[in-house]
């Protein structure tokens, strides 16, 4: 005999609401439903209803972690159904940006997983250390996580050559302590007790559900858009792909450590090889009737845009498929066989998006003095 | 597969075809074709499905199947009639395809026969039958 367990929308592990409903026979779980929608916000027809250029500000807003991979992935295909090709120093900020926020993506992620697994020391220390990578974001575009870079045509802000220096000293730490991460996630006992063998998702499930991103790579399925679809500056970067087999919650998070020191490496490398000159190309809103579809690998992993457009400045349609969205057709082989209490390391371990912004740095520009504002204190100020 | 590869493997069925570049194509077939084409894909070693799109045109929905060939992104396209938009299910052929399905059938009201679980997926439970918030005339109507 089987019981349900409803999970969510209200759910104790996600800050984003989302129902499960769970089948489980004993302490084992047999089947799994899912229903969507109690965050859905009607933003592709909400983006056929606006300009190309108002376009770019809502795309970055889908999602707050991935924001620049979801405005990049929007311009691009904005810029090809337009046939305009942005400047090549605009490619390499993007890629940059792109990895910065891959790498946070993934500390984050780290973090949550930590103490999805009571381990919450480890939860601070990866939590710290992203605010290596928060500062850069600021340092380069203004915004922690929102870093309104991207424009159709190519990006706002340059890098300026000063910032540099700042940057490799910041990677350079952020390197070491993702080195250090990948030795405790190898050798730590709570981690492997947690983690190993939980949550399986085989290859030949990965392959038939479609999966994406860094769940398909941890059950051995070789592919990442950066690689096997190129865009924008990727090209002339290299880079390795981690692959794991085990196909575990272990696999999934080793996949994504992995990430964060070959991200390092593609940053570097962009900043040495970035070439000078203009950032950003003049951009006709009139844009003939054409389509375009763009892939990007976002943090979570292949992350799709279909655009299509009929002479006027606003698109007649704008297909998103965002990269959970994309995972969720693996759950059910990869939760069929868990306990409950696997449930929500399993679910946090496909890294399901959600953002979260709940704090402000004030900066005095005389004195240069910081403090930090809470979201309270920020709500007493406006009255 | 790359675009001109996967230009050949279509072969007669396909209709339209459109290389954008080496990585990218766009095609059309008749929804009676599809099947057959898609298993003729799969059994070439196709079997990412990105997505499915469905573009509301006025008198016909299209329906477009995103497809990952490695490198070349495939977009096969079939056009339904919008008075009765009625097509077989392609989860048997690609399972991934499951919640996109659900996604088409409840945003545009095309009737995906076969579906295994065609349930609600988006949308609120007392959202009213026979409303489709990406049809034209739900848009004008709207506004």
């Amino acid at each position: 005999m089987t019981f349900i367990i409803p999970v969510g929308p209200q759910h104790p592990s996600l800050k984003e609401p989302e129902f499960f409903r769970f089948e489980v026979k004993g302490e084992e779980v047999v089947d799994v439903d899912i229903r969507l929608g109690y965050a859905h916000r009607g933003i592709e027809e909400a983006l056929a209803r606006r300009n190309y250029q108002h376009g770019v500000y809502l795309a970055e807003r889908i999602c707050g972690i991935c924001n620049v991979v979801h405005s990049t992935t929007y311009c691009q295909t904005v810029e090809q159904l337009a046939g305009v090709d942005p400047p090549e120093r605009a490619k390499y900020i993007r890629a940059i940006i792109m990895e910065l926020e891959r790498i946070h993506s993934h500390m984050l992620w780290l973090g949550v997983a930590a103490h999805q697994m009571g381990f919450d020391t480890l939860f601070m220390l990866a939590w710290r250390d992203r605010e290596h990578v928060l500062d850069l974001r600021e340092l380069i575009s203004g915004g922690r996580i929102h870093s309104a870079t991207n424009t159709v045509g190519g990006v706002r802000r340059d890098i300026k050559q000063e910032q540099i220096p700042k940057i490799i000293e910041r990677l350079r730490i952020v390197e070491g302590r993702a080195r250090a991460y990948v030795d405790l996630w190898k050798s730590d006992r709570t981690i492997m007790a947690r983690c190993s063998n939980v949550g399986v998702l085989r290859k030949d499930d990965a392959l038939k559900f479609s999966a994406v991103g860094p769940v398909a790579r941890a059950s051995g399925v070789n592919a990442d858009v950066r690689r096997d679809d190129t865009y924008g500056a990727y090209g002339d970067l290299s880079f390795s792909i981690p692959v794991e087999r085990a196909g575990d919650v272990w696999a999934r998070g080793m996949v994504r450590l992995m990430e964060i020191i070959e991200s390092v490496g593609i940053i570097r490398q962009a900043l040495e090889r970035m070439p000078s000159g203009p950032v950003r190309h003049p951009f006709d809103l009139k844009i003939p009737p054409n389509e375009a579809v763009e892939r990007t690998e976002a943090p979570r992993g292949e992350l799709l845009y279909y655009a299509r457009s009929n002479g006027t400045e606003m698109p007649e349609r704008v297909r998103i498929r965002t990269p959970t969205y994309g995972t969720f057709a693996s759950l059910r082989p990869m939760f069929c066989g868990a306990t409950i209490a696997e449930i929500p390391v399993v679910l946090w371990s496909i890294d399901p998006c959600f953002g979260c912004n709940d704090r402000v740095t004030l900066v005095n520009s005389d004195t240069g003095e910081v403090r930090v504002v809470t979201l309270g204190e920020l709500g007493r100020r406006r009255k | 597969m790359k675009a001109e590869e996967v230009t050949r493997l279509l072969g007669e069925n396909a209709r339209e075809v459109r290389v954008v570049n080496e990585r990218c194509l766009f095609a059309r077939t008749d929804p009676e074709k599809l099947h057959a084409m898609l298993r003729e894909l799969r059994s070439n070693g196709v079997t990412h499905i990105s997505a499915i799109t469905g573009v509301d045109t006025g008198e016909n929905i299209e329906v477009i199947y995103h497809f990952d060939c490695r490198p070349a992104e495939l977009n096969l396209k079939i056009s339904l009639l919008k008075s009765d938009p009625r097509i077989w299910t392609i989860t048997e052929i690609y399972p991934g395809a499951v919640f996109y399905e659900r996604d088409l059938m409840e945003m545009l009201g095309v009737k995906v026969e076969g579906h295994p679980n065609p349930k609600r997926l988006f949308l609120p439970d007392d959202w009213p039958e026979g409303e489709y918030p990406l049809r034209r005339e739900w848009r004008e109507k709207r506004t």
